[in-house]
């Protein structure tokens, strides 16, 4: 009787499961052509404008989102405090170009020298970024990775609020202006004024999410991580050494959230304290919606929301973005509950 | 355990107390040529730390200009200052400003307080210090709703407010400087009339204040002829980062100006910033008093901090011939940059009216210690009152008389030269029709 029952419920979330996601996507074709599409004739400029502000802010989000979606998929913590290392590799480029002397109002006379000069920052934020998120990991969530996973999930929170009361100490209450260091030439593509810093901003986080998808996909090391997030002890018995498997994760993470971290300063000029607050739940919210776990997931997700907010904030009434971005989730997640890209695992 | 605590508690009390009674005892010794017949305290209540510590910083050190101007003494008893930090997380809040008019209740020295600096604070602090019949004088205010009745405001959602607020009780609340809607009318007619612009964008904080003083704009702005283009921009600070998208529909629109309503701290300047690519640097951006005279605001608007306009809903001591001396003294008293806006000396007067009001209440109560009423009903009853600034009267309202809103538009990337941030106009509401000067 039970296993009619059991069956039974099976078929009908298969059917259901295929049925509403039919209709999910048709609700969202839908909802496009009716409300975007007459626009895009009215002012295509603008349409382009718009579009291109929204992928930037987009892609913003998901260099953040792969941060919470990897370290998630290894294991299952959802790492609050990975915001705040998105504005903590902000503020470590503001100091590192500080100590060579660029500030916002004076770029210094390196001339063509400042494009290795800025590379070499990149890197180096993302590198110390990273180190302080693997010490993180080291003392808040290893200690307790057998523990029931509430105690790390309150240890994140936790850390989040060591974090930005530290870069408050640090930095202070303000919007630290970060010197901006993207060349802004104005092109015109098809009548609209684009700023090649978006361009940039986009191509960055394009660079780095494709070398995180080889890396994850063809390395050792990122084969080494998806043992490790389908199976720990499995992986384990195979000589998989865990502990360093996952310091990579976070060590990646941090990586990807710090160079965001300075992009949102290079593109939006300011940066404070608690910016990772707001942009880390944009972030988590893309995960979520991408379907958790999932890199690519998170990658689309981010840039949806973003896109769904610069259209919201350019055509239609600004107050009304995040109520639209959770209505599209919540939908979302009622007909796929694993999100946009999620597969339906086995709970661990 | 716990016993053991509340005696060791008690102990503390009792040590503090006794220090407490020697120090006054020895001061009082000290003092030698005027035996004083106590200690009145005058109460200082802004945010002193945090993003608008540079605003409440230079008012705290006008407040102590003026009673040490004052001789520090009045009829006798000694004038002390005593401040009140309202921020926390770095930005004001309207709690903590309720708990620290609570604990100046506590302290039966204190007769009345300058302060807060934000609308909302005040809005949290007016019922507490109804009950207890304190003084309050801000320099700072701006919000219509916390004074005006209900037949002199048009927006319908604070109507009544004012009498709420007092429940009942005699007010409490007056302020040196005018209200928004004269503060955010004056930018809408000097954009049009003196800047000859046809076309804005408008937006807000979405806060009391913000939106507030942006509405006024609006409908100043469009009852003068002028038009509101695009879509009205009312941001939630805490989610909103990119204003691109906005901005960018506004230039569509054909907006000539962005007139955005709030404070630095909510981001407003932010705005500014990302104005950069989309619009020219010669573009006017404008605010009321929120981001005016702020060296945070530069910093935050960077390299678009030039056509910045700001206003202050009081005379800019600049140009009232009779506050050169008060200027200056306050200058030499302060002498960073940064401790001087036109807010100390809004606060200098502020302190000085409440001083003045205390003499008289100390003659009312025959030379004694006056009461908490006695001080408030001769607060009330300032009329003329002489200062920096010129002559101040309070209204019934506890609003005062003087309806002049000074405009000022940062010229400079500078920080550093925020504090001296040229003064362009000043718009005066007391007359019909209002006029404009420019000198």
């Amino acid at each position: 009787m039970a296993t009619v029952v059991g069956a039974l419920r099976q078929t009908r979330l298969a059917v259901s499961g295929q049925v509403g996601t039919w209709i999910f996507y048709g609700i969202g074709i839908a909802a496009f052509a009716l409300l975007i599409l007459p626009r895009i004739f009215q002012n295509p400029a603008f349409f382009l404008q718009t579009l291109i502000f929204g992928l930037t802010d987009g892609a913003l989000y998901a260099l953040i989102a792969l941060g919470y979606t990897m370290v998630y998929g290894i294991i299952e913590l959802i790492n609050f405090a990975h915001g705040d290392v998105f504005t903590l590799g902000g503020f470590i480029g503001i100091a590192l170009f500080g100590l060579i002397g660029i500030t916002p109002g004076h770029t210094g006379s390196f001339g063509l020298l400042l494009v290795p000069i800025v590379l070499g920052v990149l890197i180096a934020s993302m590198a110390l970024t990273g180190l302080v998120n693997v010490t993180i990991e080291r003392v808040a969530y290893r200690p307790l990775r057998h523990q029931p996973r509430l105690a790390p999930l309150i240890t994140a929170v936790g850390m989040s609020f060591i974090l930005e009361g530290a870069m408050f100490i640090w930095k202070g209450p303000n919007y630290v202006q970060s010197p901006s260091l993207l060349p802004t030439y104005q092109l015109t593509i098809l009548g609209a004024q684009v700023d090649t810093r978006e361009l940039f901003v986009i191509a960055t986080a394009a660079v780095l999410m494709i070398a995180l998808s080889s890396f994850v996909e063809f390395t050792k090391l990122g084969k080494a991580m998806r043992a490790t997030a389908q199976d720990r002890d499995a992986a384990l018995l195979m000589g998989i050494d865990i502990d360093r498997t996952i310091s990579t994760t976070f060590l990646i993470g941090a990586a990807l959230a710090a160079a965001g971290g300075m992009m949102f300063g290079f593109y939006l000029n300011n940066i404070r304290f608690d910016s990772g607050f707001n942009n880390g739940l944009a972030a988590f919210t893309a995960a979520v919606f991408g379907g958790i776990g999932n890199i690519q997931g998170a990658a689309l997700g981010a840039l949806i929301i973003g896109l769904v907010r610069a259209f919201n904030d350019g055509y239609g009434q600004a107050t009304w973005s995040d109520v639209i971005i959770f209505g599209i989730l919540i939908f979302t997640l009622t007909f796929r509950p694993t999100g946009l890209l999620g597969l339906r695992v086995p709970e661990k | 355990m716990s016993q053991h605590r509340a005696l060791k508690g008690s102990g503390i009390v009792a040590i503090a107390t006794l220090f407490a009674f020697a120090c006054g005892g020895s001061s009082g010794g000290g003092g030698g040529t005027t035996a004083t017949k106590g200690t009145i305290t005058i109460g200082v209540e802004m945010p002193l730390s945090g993003t608008e510590g540079s605003q409440g910083q230079p008012i705290l050190k006008g407040v102590r200009y003026a009673v040490t101007q004052a001789g520090g003494s009045i009829n006798g008893f000694t004038l002390k200052v005593q401040d009140f930090d309202d921020a926390v997380n770095g930005t004001h809040d309207p709690q903590k400003g309720a708990q620290n008019v609570t604990s100046m209740i506590g302290d039966p020295s204190i007769l009345g307080f300058v302060g807060p600096l934000n609308s909302s604070v005040a809005k949290a602090e007016i019922p507490i210090a109804a009950d207890a019949h304190l003084a309050m004088i801000s320099p700072a205010n701006t919000n219509p709703c916390l004074t005006k009745a209900k037949e002199a405001l048009t927006n319908a959602d604070c109507a009544g407010l004012a009498a709420q607020l007092r429940k009942g009780n005699p007010n409490p609340y007056f302020r040196t400087v005018t209200t928004d809607d004269y503060q955010g009318p004056a930018l809408a007619d000097y954009f049009l009339k003196t800047l000859k612009i046809t076309k804005v964008g408008v937006g807000s904080d979405n806060q009391t204040y913000g939106k507030g003083i942006a509405d006024s704009f609006q409908t100043e702005f469009k009852g003068a002829g002028g038009t509101v283009v695009g879509q009205r921009f009312d941001y939630d600070q805490q989610n909103t980062q990119d204003f691109k998208p906005w901005l960018t529909a506004e230039k569509a629109a054909g907006a000539e100006a962005i007139y955005v309503g709030g404070v630095t701290s909510t981001g407003v300047c932010k705005v500014r910033a990302q104005m950069q690519g989309i619009f020219d640097v010669t573009t006017p951006f404008g605010d009321g008093d929120g981001i005016v005279q702020d060296s945070e605001c530069v910093k935050a608007a960077g390299t678009m901090s030039p056509n910045t306009y700001a206003t202050i809903a009081a005379v800019d001591p600049l140009h009232v011939p009779s506050a050169k001396a008060v200027i200056d003294g306050y200058k030499k008293a302060n002498p960073a940059p940064t401790d001087y806006t036109a807010y100390s000396i809004v606060a200098a007067d502020s302190a000085g009216i409440l001083v003045q009001a205390i003499g008289r209440a100390i003659n009312d109560a025959n030379g004694k210690m006056p009461t908490r009423e006695q001080v408030r009903a001769e607060v009330a009853k300032t009329k003329n009152y002489q200062g920096a600034l010129g002559s101040t009267t309070f209204d019934s309202n506890g609003d005062t008389n003087v309806k002049i809103i000074s405009i000022y538009v940062y010229t400079s990337t500078d920080p550093k030269a925020a504090n001296d941030e040229p003064w362009k106009a000043a718009v005066n509401y007391g007359t019909t029709p209002p006029t404009v000067s420019t000198s």
